[in-house]
């Protein structure tokens, strides 16, 4: 609102307690007694006003009123700054009886976190690869046995045995004992064969490995 | 609140006066605090006194406001004058204690032929207390602020914490209740006056 701007009746009708009570600014207040001098509603509610404003000033200024009295404020003050202070000294007794505690509690937590991020994340060992006993292998061409021994097979037992039955050892003795056996006769390699290692008391196990067929 | 360059340069210098006792307050001077004390206890006095039914109440709701400003006075940031912030925290422990009041007593019947009030009104400012009384608490609020404590429409907005158009419209409502209130119980105590005469 600006010193030219007028104001409507509404605007006006709404402000006049505060121009009564002297606290607009230059601005409105120009613009309302603008208003008001042309508006007799405004002229009139004005005079209202302003009466209501005198009585009450004339009341505010007989009424009397009591001496400031500070005792019981003051009293709630000490016993607020003693509350603090007390609050401030538990505190301050608290964190000096915990202040090696709480370093022990902060380095056992600390110790605690790295072992569980440790445990965590610390990469796992391989575990051996599963294999069965049957299972290919990359073996050349050929017919290939998979036996386990009897473990108190002796080593010339266990050569008369292979010379036996025309095997030679390609590979093993695995962990569990396993030994991959090539047939060097292949055309004694039949189920004759077979049910002769089977029925040997010292094989524990016995079986062929086709080569090509899971591949 | 007057806004003549006379009376703007003398709120200012009283602005800067009662910034630096907050000041010093937050710094937890009780000398300050005392000053401070002092020069608001007859503002709010006279404030909560009409404002609230009981007068027993109310010098024990003004320590209320002024222990909130011991406690708050680091809270004060200055962006309303210091008097608008104190009688914001006044402002709501009258709501509050008006509440409380209202509790234990009667309602008033706001209907009801003002000849009641005016039968134990015998001074001039007793019926015009007893109008306020009839008025609802925002309203009184608004009416208080303005003729007795005498600040603007934004100071009033900034103390209740509302927009300045609610102020305004409470005002109007305020000003029509207090129309026909006031002539009645004015009429009802001058013709008690003339019979005792």
């Amino acid at each position: 609102m600006n010193a030219r701007e007028s104001v409507s009746h509404e605007q006006a009708i709404e402000l006049l307690p505060w121009l009564v009570n002297n606290s607009l600014d230059e601005r409105e207040k120009e613009a309302v007694l603008e208003h008001a001098q042309a508006c007799v509603i405004c002229r009139r509610e004005l005079t209202n006003l302003q009466q209501l404003q005198n009585s009450i000033s004339d009341t505010s200024s007989t009424s009397p009123l009591p001496e400031p009295d500070l005792r019981n404020i003051n009293a709630r003050i000490d016993a607020l700054i003693d509350r603090q202070n007390w609050g401030r000294e538990l505190w301050s007794r608290l964190r000096e009886a915990l202040d090696s505690s709480w370093r022990i509690a902060f380095a056992a937590q600390t110790v605690a976190l790295i072992v569980l991020a440790a445990v965590l994340f610390w990469p796992e060992p391989r575990s051996e690869e599963y294999t069965t006993l049957t299972q290919v292998q990359n073996l050349p061409d050929g017919q290939y046995l998979r036996v386990v021994f009897s473990p108190d097979l002796q080593q010339s037992q266990l050569t008369n045995l292979l010379d036996k039955h025309k095997l030679t050892i390609v590979g093993g003795p695995s962990i569990r004992g396993v030994y991959t056996l090539g047939v060097t006769n292949t055309s004694a390699y039949d189920d004759i064969l077979l049910s002769g290692l089977q029925d040997d008391p010292d094989v524990l196990f016995a079986q062929p490995v086709i080569v090509g067929a899971d591949r | 609140m007057p806004q003549s360059i006379a009376g703007k340069a003398l709120r200012e210098a009283i602005e800067g006066k009662e910034i630096a006792l907050l000041g010093r307050i937050r710094r937890g001077d009780r000398g300050a605090f005392s000053e401070l004390y002092r020069l608001y206890h007859p503002r709010l006095f006279g404030y909560l006194r009409r404002l609230l039914p009981n007068p027993a109440t109310v010098e024990e709701v003004l320590d209320d406001v002024l222990l909130v400003v011991w406690k708050d006075a680091r809270k004060f940031r200055g962006e309303a004058a210091v008097s608008s912030w104190i009688f914001g925290i006044a402002y709501r422990k009258a709501l509050t204690a008006m509440r409380a009041e209202r509790r234990y007593q009667a309602p008033l019947d706001h209907d009801a032929d003002a000849s009641a009030i005016a039968g134990v009104s015998s001074q001039h400012d007793d019926w015009i207390r007893a109008a306020l009384m009839r008025l609802s608490a925002d309203h009184r609020q608004v009416v208080e602020l303005t003729y007795f404590s005498g600040f603007s429409y934004q100071e009033i907005a900034q103390i209740a914490g509302c927009p300045v158009n609610t102020v305004k419209t409470r005002m109007f409502h305020a000003r029509r209740r207090l129309k026909v209130l006031l002539p009645v119980l004015a009429g009802q105590v001058k013709e008690q006056t003339s019979e005792r005469a």
